[in-house]
């Protein structure tokens, strides 16, 4: 990975917070749409880190795509990927760890999953099909292993357990809760 | 209310939406993980608000958390912008979030938090719906047990809820909930929709709208995001049906204000003891007063 991700100031405040979490709550809400997170910095990771975790958190950084002072400002608590609540993770190395899948009284406790990805919009077509889509929807995301998406179907097979996937790219957002389906076969 | 109170507003200092960022990140994370599991009651540490819990901090919580500048706000009660609920949550906003619009009009509106009604026109996609929820759990009326409802929900089970449409069936031949009718998200978890008339219930199915469910007392929040199937519980020879506006001739009943034929109907007692029925989505039937073309035929 090249240098770490660095945040602009812009990031840490609440109106740019709120902008930002409206855009990634849509993503969520239809799964397979580009957010755009509208930020000073060259990259949306902080912005979308500041929106989401706080110190009452537990946030996992193990390729350091963030330097300590940016940990700092984010005040999470740090862990291993197999407990925390938010891991963020570069998507050109598959992944090695298992998250927390949550249980089925409480299914929220499965992990965010923050994937920094090259580029939304080109590279590999993924073909999502669940809730907030209407009928098919068709993203195309470069720079994730494909092995995540295998790893992520694993994860997600005994519904309400799973994790929640957020992939990043420069500024854009694009999310993959757990019930949205990608066909593998279509993939290419 | 103490009159020579007066609130320092210029001391006051609130910060945009009154909630600490602390409050509303945790509300947000809170909203995320709702939206990816549909139906699911995701608990969350209900702050408290300068108004009594039931008085619709659920999704006072909701708005605040979402709410920005370039939002236009709608806030009904039961339909109404006008009941005292939406007149005084609308207030709160005004006050705490300086520079937002509010509106009651459905189609300008960018929120709509709503006390037990949706909106007569249909919402789109550029519209988040919040509902004020008094009681989230569905299962609470046969099992007294949070502990045990939350293994029930996870596990989909909901024979006993089923048991207790039956037996409606075999008392009253017909399954008697006017309202919170429970309801399927996605195949898997049923909610409590709400005090929503049932007549509401179909305008969930796949809504184009995601719709947020706050419970400030319960510390809940659900939601059911768009185009989600969203079934009310129902029997293969007992199919759900909505209210029945029907008069004794058997002629669908109109609003006695706009002549509306295909809303739904408050049931009202006039001055002189008769009884007249009129739109309970107030927008909607001052809308259809103000077409040119409208003509009362009462």
């Amino acid at each position: 990975m090249p240098d770490h991700i660095r945040s602009a100031g812009t990031d840490w405040q609440p109106v740019a917070q709120q902008g930002a979490f409206r855009q990634i709550m849509n993503c969520f809400a239809y799964p397979g749409r580009l957010g755009q997170l509208a930020t000073e910095a060259k990259h949306g990771l902080p912005l979308l880190l500041a929106t989401l975790v706080d110190r009452s958190n537990r946030l996992a950084d193990p390729h350091r795509l963030l330097d300590d002072d940016e940990h700092r400002r984010l005040g999470a608590n740090s862990g291993t990927p197999e407990m925390a609540q938010f891991v963020v993770q570069p998507g050109v190395l598959p992944p090695d760890f298992q998250p927390i899948l949550g249980s089925l009284e409480n299914p929220e406790q499965g992990a965010t999953l923050i994937v920094v990805a090259e580029r939304l919009g080109t590279g590999a077509s993924l073909h999502l099909s669940g809730p907030g889509i209407d009928g098919t929807a068709t993203v195309a995301v470069q720079g994730v292993d494909p092995v995540w998406w295998q790893k992520r179907e694993q994860w997600n097979a005994g519904f309400p357990l799973g994790v929640d996937m957020i992939v990043v790219a420069e500024r854009q957002v694009l999310a993959l809760p757990r019930t949205t389906r990608i066909d593998l076969k279509g993939a290419n | 209310m103490n009159p020579n109170y007066e609130l320092p507003l210029d001391e006051a200092d609130y910060s945009f939406g009154f909630l600490d960022e602390f409050a509303k990140r945790e509300v947000r994370r809170t909203i995320l993980k709702a939206i990816a599991i549909p139906g699911y009651q995701t608990p969350y540490a209900s702050r408290e608000m300068p108004m009594g819990r039931g008085f619709g901090t659920g999704g006072l919580q909701l708005t605040l958390s979402l709410i920005g500048q370039d939002d236009t706000l709608k806030v009904i009660d039961q339909g109404s912008d006008d009941s005292v609920n939406a007149v005084n949550l609308r207030h709160f906003v005004e006050l705490t979030c300086p520079g937002v619009d509010t509106t009651e009009r459905t189609s300008e509106a960018t929120l709509i938090q709503s006390r037990h009604r949706i909106p007569e026109v249909e919402l789109s996609e550029s519209q988040v719906l919040i509902l004020q929820v008094p009681y989230p759990d569905p299962l609470v009326v046969i099992e007294p047990s949070e502990a045990k409802r939350k293994v029930m929900h996870g596990e989909g089970d909901y024979s006993r809820l089923l048991t207790k449409l039956y037996e409606d069936i075999v008392q009253f031949d017909e399954i008697t909930i006017s309202h919170r009718y429970p309801t399927r998200i996605n195949g898997h978890y049923v909610i409590d929709p709400s005090p929503i008339p049932r007549y509401d219930i179909p305008r969930l199915h796949r809504s184009k709208a995601l719709v947020l469910l706050g419970a400030g007392r319960e510390k809940k929040i659900y939601a059911v995001p768009p185009y989600t199937v969203a079934a009310p519980l129902a029997f293969d020879d007992v199919p759900f049906r909505t209210e029945d506006f029907s008069d004794e001739h058997g002629a669908r009943r109109t609003c006695g204000r706009c002549g509306a034929d295909d809303s739904f109907l408050d049931e009202l007692i006039a001055d002189d003891g008769s009884k007249v029925w009129q739109c309970s989505d107030s927008d909607y039937c001052n809308q259809r007063l103000a077409e040119p073309s409208h003509e009362v035929s009462a």
